[in-house]
């Protein structure tokens, strides 16, 4: 390939070089298809004129006598016409050239004695000839003209139509130049605009005095705006709130340690340092949530890829919960709480152990946490049924949540306030995420059977997550 | 000094009360907002530490209503928000000063005292009046160069003094400042510490205003 040829990839051509080059190659294409065509039709026009001139020529010589053409007779015809002297002229009689024109060469111009027009090579020079019988039958007349005059007429005549295209070409480029410059104007603008706004100037670009072409650029470039203020956005609020979060319980544990530090008597030191340590556990806890929290987004972020369509990843709901409640039950007899499981043997869904295990602690951790001393919390799940692969009800013996603050669940970090706990609300955030990851139905509401909050989670049975998964997993 | 601590968080709240109280305030706490802007009302506090994100009524709120009403009682706003807009908002409300959670036991301290000094006028870290000096910071008082033993009470009986000093005080506004919520006060037990303060310092300095209350003269008197 020449270094010329792998200049630019097309692509990378402007949009101004590439219409220019386009609509002066067609312009320049067209005016060449022009020149040619004249240059046919002109030629065939002027050789049937001259022709005609040819003849025209002949037959005059044709209506003299021999007798009058020959010797001193003839006088040198007379230059009328600056083209004339190209015509040339030759009288044979029987063989022997009786009459020629000055600029007749000696040689015959014609071969043979048939009559007509024909074209012949003389000396290298192309000739147009007429060869006619005189008025005698021993008497032939050639009349010749050169080609090349006829070649000189065609060209200044087709000069002039050639110069105004030519002159036109650079001018009609400049033209171009400048309405394509002004047409892209608006694009030019644009780019300005987005390229002069700092990374937190989401606000949209004015979509007025925008050519209808740009217009669904500008549409789409604000919706992407509003996107982004909305990720930062929340993105923002998460930070704020995460910040806030994490430095309770991080000025708690300090200024418990200080006092600890300063504690001059022992009772008041041991009460420090245990709640210091309270402090320790509640950070602790919350930071574990966060860090859920952001493996799930990441997963979120990764496309979700949870729903295997092959179904081979699969966990024990109720051994899972038995595992967890192994854990939790030492905490539940601290407030006299107790734990209960009813389940009609394994039930399988399709969700890996260690989510599951997230989704079912953070249900359990919350039932527990909000319900008052000695309050019973009771987790039951059921197989297969119409509709779903699984269904697990988690209910509390706590004061439940009033509608407004069910609606509210699943914000990250609202807590119903009152509640004398110290839970950061990350809890429900993450059931929530767990259950669009993996297309899951949660549901709250008050139970019946402990008058405290009953919360719903479904396995919904469909062959693929195609579903609103957002919608599915919302809360009712 | 009593101090009116809003805080919700139990466990951060228990801590600065007994962080402070180790400094040497008495501590009252109020856990909502509601509360907070009960107590601010009601004037009976030197200084404030005022959680935000309080249950019921935003700090922020509870202090532009106190401010609305004219309640010139300091106030450190002590919270997590951090974002300078919401700095400048609690300035802007009336805060004092703004501190980001967590904080140093000691700075909050030393912070509380500046705001105390300066509500009553003083530039000096060390209020002096006549031969009298008392330094909040170091929690000690001079006599005439001389270190003076005090109980804790007169200690805080004689800054209350020092701090209103030509300002005649009550008996109810003395106990006010000086009792925390839920303290029996005996009925001659100001009196008591006057007392003694006139005792281990020197008679004239606290003077009696028959039928209003007592006065500490800024001038107290030449240096024997």
């Amino acid at each position: 390939m020449s270094p010329s040829g792998a200049a630019l990839p097309r692509s990378t051509l402007s949009l101004q070089a590439r219409l220019l080059a386009t609509v002066l190659g067609l312009v320049g294409l067209v005016w060449l298809s022009v020149v040619v065509a004249t240059w046919y039709d002109t030629g065939h026009e002027l050789d049937e004129l001259l022709d005609a001139h040819l003849a025209q020529a002949a037959s005059l010589l044709v209506m003299q006598r021999l007798d009058e053409l020959e010797g001193d007779n003839f006088p040198p015809p007379p230059t009328l016409h600056k083209y004339q002297t190209r015509v040339a002229i030759q009288v044979w009689h029987e063989g022997r050239l009786v009459v020629r024109s000055t600029n007749a060469p000696e040689a015959p111009l014609g071969f043979g004695e048939a009559p007509g027009l024909r074209t012949s090579v003389i000396d290298g020079e192309a000739w147009r000839v007429l060869t006619t019988p005189g008025r005698e039958p021993d008497v032939l007349i050639h009349v010749g003209e050169l080609e090349s005059a006829r070649h000189d007429i065609l060209l200044a005549s087709l000069r002039s139509i050639a110069w105004p295209m030519l002159l036109a070409l650079p001018l009609l480029a400049l033209g171009i130049w400048w309405a394509v410059r002004g047409a892209m104007r608006p694009l030019r603008q644009l780019g300005q605009a987005v390229a002069l706004r700092r990374p937190q100037a989401l606000q949209p670009l004015s979509a007025h005095a925008v050519p209808p072409e740009v217009a669904p650029l500008v549409r789409a470039l604000n919706g992407l705006f509003e996107r982004m203020a909305d990720l930062l956005e929340s993105e923002r609020r998460f930070t704020a709130d995460a910040a806030h979060e994490l430095r309770t319980p991080i000025a708690a544990i300090r200024m418990q340690a200080q006092v600890a530090q300063g504690a001059t008597r022992e009772p008041e030191r041991t009460q420090a340092l245990a709640a210091t340590l309270l402090g320790c556990d509640r950070a602790a806890r919350l930071i574990e949530q966060l860090l859920q929290l952001a493996r799930l987004e990441g997963e979120v972020a990764r496309g979700g890829g949870a729903v295997d369509p092959a179904g081979t990843v699969s966990a024990d709901l109720t051994a899972t919960a038995l595992g967890l409640m192994a854990d939790l039950e030492l905490k539940a007899q601290v407030r006299g709480q107790s734990l209960a499981l009813l389940a009609p043997g394994p039930v399988h869904v399709p969700m890996p152990g260690a989510l599951l295990q997230v989704l079912l602690r953070n249900l359990t951790d919350n039932a527990l946490r909000y319900s008052p001393d000695g309050a019973r919390v009771q987790l039951s799940m059921e197989g297969p049924a119409p509709g779903q692969v699984a269904a697990l009800v988690v209910e509390d013996g706590g004061p439940g949540l009033p509608p407004e603050a069910v609606a509210r669940l699943g914000e990250r970090f609202f807590r119903v306030l009152g509640t004398g706990q110290t839970g950061s609300g990350l809890g429900w955030s993450i059931v929530q995420r767990v259950a669009r990851l993996y297309g899951l139905s949660v549901s709250a509401d008050r139970s019946p059977a402990l008058r405290g909050l009953r919360v719903t989670v479904i396995w919904i049975d469909t062959p693929r997550a195609d579903i609103d998964v957002g919608q599915s997993a919302g809360l009712h | 000094m009593r101090i009116l601590l809003a805080e919700d968080d139990e466990l951060l709240g228990s801590g600065i009360k007994a962080g402070l109280t180790q400094q040497g305030f008495h501590v009252d706490w109020v856990r909502d907002g509601v509360a907070a802007e009960r107590e601010l009302l009601a004037g009976d506090h030197q200084a404030v530490v005022l959680d935000l994100g309080l249950p019921r009524q935003d700090g922020m709120d509870s202090l532009r209503a106190a401010r609305a009403r004219r309640i010139a009682t300091p106030v450190l706003v002590l919270t997590a928000r951090d974002a300078v807009a919401a700095r400048i908002e609690g300035l802007d409300a009336g805060a004092d000063d703004y501190l980001i959670k967590p904080v140093d036991l000691h700075e909050l301290a030393a912070r509380l005292r500046a705001l105390v000094r300066r509500a009553h006028g003083q530039t000096q870290t060390r209020l002096e009046a006549g031969p009298v000096t008392l330094d909040p910071a170091a929690h000690q008082v001079w006599l005439d160069g001389a270190t003076v033993e005090l109980s804790g009470r007169e200690y805080d009986l004689l800054q209350v003094f020092m701090l209103n000093a030509g300002r005649v005080l009550s008996r109810e506004q003395i106990e006010q400042h000086l009792y925390k919520w839920g303290t029996e006060v005996a009925s001659n037990t100001v009196e008591v510490h006057i007392y003694n303060l006139r005792r281990k310092l020197r008679g004239e300095l606290i003077e009696t205003v028959r039928g209003v209350g007592y006065v500490l003269r800024r001038d107290a008197g030449p240096a024997a």
